[in-house]
């Protein structure tokens, strides 16, 4: 989601336009069990390439609901990775959060029909604060609010892997069969395979993983996109946990590992948690709530999981271009940057070999 | 900025990178930043591949697990997903590996490898 603050009016040829609010607001209310849902405003946000984010200011009569509220209208985005998950599918994964206590922009409703505005989308409600990394990384009372926001997000992540997957709980959702970082490697080179660019570094360090791979303490929801980057702050606090279109069933310590890759880190490179305060402030808020505890020391294998991860998107976001035609600068330069995560995964196992902890 | 002994391609790209920073980009909208800082880094990428032949970076790499001359990218990724190629008949792999990510990145991003204490 957007940065709030930055609404312009409403352009030709984007998903929603005035013809389609009485829709909208009439679909809303039956949703809601309300009389009416008057969409008052509608505001396209800053920021949204590949979906578009829409301020509603709407005012709802009759129903629990009853009252003026300020929303977000998100649509499923026009061209997306294989292994992200519909609009509709994430909002099932945003509401068990909210269900299990998650801090998450309240989801309101969601339709998976095209119909209504012309592609999918999701309404949640609208929640104050920014989500650019750079920004929060370097907000000059990083210092002060820091460690404080990283055990917050510690206690928020370990609520996400509260939800396991028993009967009836996000039942779309594959539940892995084998060891879910071995899972993880098979699909990044079933990724490989069709990318226009061979990748021998990429290549080693999967096959390290696959060799490495540690077993599960347990099979939980795994947010799948947990970074700086991805939540909202307002004053230093946390006010929400973002897109959760990589939701799936696996291995809680990806989430921690990828949560602490450097290349989240923004260019706070001594800020371990994701660029924003040590790692054990992380851990600290983690072990505070979640039922099975996370060492610093199980992560390491989960950072190399996270780094060889980035690069292979890096590549198909490339291939975007090269392959799919999409003439996007930003994808492009994403394409070049599969080295700089492949030169950390190295470092890291040298690193764990040097020490003897792996083979 | 370069020294340049002819008026081609590279030097062009050099003072067009040049321009586009110290004039066009600080002159542009706040919301135009982004971008032009994308146009800056893809205008220094474009010149410093041009003063290198990434063909040949390749096969420093190649070289060391083909006859000379022969073997791909493909090839070599192939041979260390089967196993074929790996630290026990390679030792020095991850090093060589790394050689050539450090050749790359000079090119792609020498602020990295900075960062990581290598010189770029």
């Amino acid at each position: 989601m957007a940065d709030v603050k930055d609404g312009t009016g409403i352009k030709a040829g984007t998903a929603l336009q005035p013809d389609s609010f009485a829709a909208l607001g009439a679909w809303l209310a039956s949703e809601l069990g309300a009389e009416r849902v008057a969409i008052v405003e509608a505001a396209l946000l800053a920021g949204g390439a590949v979906q578009q984010n829409w301020r509603l200011d709407v005012e709802v009569t009759g129903g629990a609901r009853a009252g003026k509220h300020v929303w977000v209208l998100r649509t499923d985005a026009a061209a997306s990775l294989d292994v992200s998950l519909d609009r509709l599918s994430e909002f099932r994964c945003i509401e068990a959060a909210h269900r299990a206590g998650v801090k998450v922009a309240e989801p309101i409703a969601a339709s998976g029909d095209g119909g209504l505005i012309g592609r999918p989308f999701a309404v949640q409600a609208l929640v104050a604060g920014t989500a650019q990394g750079r920004r929060i990384v370097r907000d000059p009372k990083l210092s002060e609010f820091g460690d404080s926001l990283a055990r917050e997000l510690g206690r928020e992540l370990a609520r996400i892997h509260s939800v396991r997957p028993t009967a009836g709980v996000l039942s779309f959702l594959p539940v892995p069969v084998t060891n879910p970082s071995r899972r993880e490697v098979a699909q990044m080179r079933k990724g490989l395979d069709g990318a226009s660019e061979a990748r021998p570094a990429l290549e080693y360090v999967l096959s390290w993983l696959d060799q490495n791979a540690p077993e599960p303490a347990a099979i939980t929801l795994v947010h799948g996109d947990f970074r700086t980057g991805n939540y909202m702050v307002d004053g230093g606090r946390l006010t929400a946990v973002l897109d959760w279109e990589f939701c799936h069933w696996g291995d809680p310590r990806e989430d921690l590992g990828w949560f602490i890759a450097r290349c989240w880190r923004f260019g706070n490179d001594d800020k371990v948690a994701g660029g924003i305060a040590k790692l054990a402030s992380l851990l600290e808020g983690y072990n505070e709530i979640a039922d099975i505890k996370v060492a610093a020391s199980e992560l390491a294998y989960f950072e190399v999981l996270a780094a060889s991860r980035w690069a292979a998107i890096s590549l198909l976001q490339g291939d975007r271009f090269i392959k799919g035609g999409e003439r996007s600068l930003e994808l492009a330069l994403t394409g070049l940057m599969p080295p700089e995560m492949e030169w950390d995964a190295l470092d890291i196992i040298d690193r764990l070999m040097a020490k003897g902890r792996v083979t | 900025m370069s020294e340049h002994r002819r008026l081609g391609a590279e030097a062009l790209l050099d003072l067009v990178a040049e321009a586009f920073k110290a004039e066009i980009a600080p002159a542009l909208p706040a919301d135009k930043r982004y971008l032009a800082a994308m146009i800056g880094n893809a205008l220094d990428i474009a010149r410093r591949e041009m003063a290198v032949e990434e063909e040949a970076l390749g096969f420093q790499l190649l070289d060391h697990f083909f006859d000379d001359g022969d073997g791909t990218m493909q090839e070599l990724s192939r041979a260390i997903r089967s196993g074929e190629v790996n630290d026990k008949t390679n030792p020095d792999l991850r090093a060589r590996l790394k050689a050539h990510l450090a050749n790359e990145l000079k090119v792609r991003n020498p602020r990295f490898l900075g960062g990581r204490g290598v010189k770029g």
